[in-house]
């Protein structure tokens, strides 16, 4: 690998590994799509995310897709430290240097998520306060990212909001108050509030109707080319994925069984699993 | 020391300071424990006492740990010597310390027991002011799970409690938080200083006396030593300040007894339905209103001396 190449990396997983119980040699072995099962007939044990490594470069957008229970959310909710790796580990390049992601303590991880990372869930219950208005959800976010300037942060908070097509004058209603779709855009603009090199949607656009579909998706792959931002998307949309990400991930029973560019999957899918869902969804 | 307690203890049936002496060497390390880690909550037994839980049994079991026979104790309620509150708690301490004697002037307490104010006279070294807490965590209105408020308070993570101020900009321009103004301590934990207003908080910071803060019913004690630093939240723009306590016309108003103008005042109604404010330290107000009227006695001494 060159220099260049090497200065643009981001994140690497390496061997991300997520199991709910007990747990036996045999777990990983036994579970997996040619067992057609991810519950270890040993111990029990759920495997819901196995070896599971990427790569990621700085301004770019991976999509990873799969059916529900493949083991997506896992994923990112590990990245997103709402969940403990069960092992593995991810190597994080980010502005202060490179660290792995399941070594910090609790304190450098919440720094660093607070800084560094962003998250859109696919329910805005999830990402937003709504006992706070719109303008003090993204107050929260740049708070704990350490702006500690009144001044600043409605000056910042202004911004986002109207980068997310959000009314300013609405700038201090509750969100509740709003349509889904606003709301939706309300969160994209809280999780974008400290500049992060690296944007996690998780379902972003599960749920809603078509036309506020496309317009989160113009959204979102507008601040992509404007912010370069780095982003890990899971859907079981394959729209979405070929709308926004360059290299997609295909997982099933908590393994990536096809990983490539996003074309090339759609296209010509090589796994008889991608074969089946291109085939179901086209 | 030894023999003492025993031998008031078969006189009155209790010890002296009603708590047993294992009860109070407890509190005792819980207090140093808390002193050498300001701001930080420390858990301790509290003990059943003979009052409800929420009156002040935080404050009255670290005052009955730390008295000793020859100590003189004043008790103040929301400022006042006189209100239901600061009568019984004193009439219970007193009762169960004897040699302990009360008085009202803070300059003369070696421990001042309050609830909800700190006394408007500034208090020295060697003083212990011993407050009454009812919530000792100030991130209970952004978490509700305590083992959470834990890990927030070990990594320092008070972001969220601006959120509350920044709200409250949006909303009224101000800060609304009228007490119970999150408090950092010494640079590290922030603490609840208790329901004392705003006014008070600044009285807090570098302060020569000892600040003892109970919370009976939470079980939580925790400190404020002398010489430390107390700093409300704020934002690096917009600071913290006090009540300002000025009427529509810009005139800042005064006290309806003893005239003060500088002083936290409380607001009612009198018999007519005006509004009228008056000192919320009764002690205070007192001495000021009786000094007035020396003063107007011995002008008219003069005046007549003169004519």
């Amino acid at each position: 690998m060159n220099s260049a190449h090497e200065n643009d990396r981001l994140l690497a997983c390496r061997g991300l590994t997520r199991w709910h119980g007990s747990g036996c040699p045999a777990c990983l072995e036994e579970t997996g799509p040619e067992r057609n099962t991810n519950v270890c007939p040993r111990c029990g044990t759920v495997v819901a995310l196995a070896q599971a490594s990427l790569d990621l470069r700085r301004g770019e957008v991976v999509g990873i897709i799969g059916e529900s229970g493949s083991g997506k959310s896992t994923l990112v909710k590990m990245l997103y430290f709402d969940e403990e790796p069960s092992a593995g580990k991810a190597i994080f390049h980010g502005p202060e240097g490179v660290c792995e992601l399941f070594e910090l303590n609790a304190a450098q991880a919440r720094k660093l998520r607070n800084r560094y990372l962003g998250i859109v869930y696919q329910n805005p219950h999830l990402g937003l306060n709504y006992r706070h208005s719109a303008g003090g959800n993204i107050a929260e976010r740049l708070l704990l990212a350490g702006v500690s300037h009144y001044a600043e942060i409605r000056e910042r908070a202004r911004v986002l909001l109207r980068r997310t097509e959000v009314p300013e004058d609405r700038m201090d209603e509750l969100p509740g108050r709003f349509s889904i779709g606003m709301q939706q855009r309300v969160q994209i603009a809280k999780a974008l509030a400290p500049g992060p090199p690296l944007l996690l949607l998780d379902e972003v656009t599960t749920g809603l109707d078509v036309s506020v579909q496309a317009r989160i998706l113009d959204l979102i792959l507008e601040l992509q080319h404007e912010l370069n931002i780095a982003m890990l998307v899971v859907t079981h949309d394959l729209g979405v994925v070929r709308l926004l990400a360059g290299r997609t991930l295909v997982l099933r029973l908590g393994r990536i069984v096809e990983a490539g560019l996003t074309d090339q999957i759609l296209e010509d899918p090589q796994h008889p699993y991608t074969q089946q869902l291109i085939s179901s969804a086209l | 020391m030894s023999n003492a307690p025993a031998a008031y203890r078969k006189t009155a049936g209790f010890p002296f300071a009603y708590l047993d002496e294992y009860a109070k060497k407890e509190i005792r390390r819980k207090l140093l424990k808390a002193l050498a880690v300001p701001g930080y909550q420390v858990p301790y037994a509290s003990r059943e006492m003979p009052m409800g839980r929420g009156f002040g049994t935080g404050g009255v079991q670290i005052t009955l740990s730390i008295i000793a026979p020859d100590d003189i104790l004043k008790v103040i309620d929301q400022g006042s010597d006189e209100s239901v509150n600061a009568c019984n708690l004193r009439q219970f301490i007193l009762k169960t310390c004897p040699g302990v004697k009360p008085t009202t002037r803070p300059e003369e307490a070696t421990i001042v027991q309050t609830r909800h104010r700190i006394p408007e006279l500034p208090l020295r070294k060697g003083q212990i002011l011993v407050f009454q807490v009812p919530y000792p965590c100030p991130l209970m209105y952004v978490e509700s799970s305590e083992s959470k408020r834990k890990q927030m308070h070990s990594e320092q993570d008070y972001a969220r409690l601006l959120v509350k101020l920044y709200e409250d900009l949006v909303h009224f321009k101000e800060i609304t938080i009228s007490s119970r103004y999150p408090t950092r301590i010494h640079g590290v934990y922030v603490m609840d200083p208790s329901p004392i207003p705003r006014w008070d908080v600044p009285k807090l910071h570098q302060s020569q006396a000892i600040h003892l803060f109970g919370a009976g019913r939470e079980k939580k004690l925790y400190a404020v030593p002398p010489y430390t630093d107390a700093v409300p939240l704020a934002f690096d723009d917009v600071p913290f300040r006090v009540e300002d306590f000025t009427d529509g016309g810009g005139a800042r108003r005064t006290c309806v007894r003893c005239g003060s103008d500088d002083t936290f005042l409380d607001e009612f109604f009198d018999n007519d339905g005006r509004r009228v404010y008056q000192c919320s330290d009764s002690d205070f107000c007192n001495r000021r209103a009786a000094a007035k009227t020396r003063n107007r006695k011995e002008d008219l001494c003069e005046q007549r001396a003169r004519e």
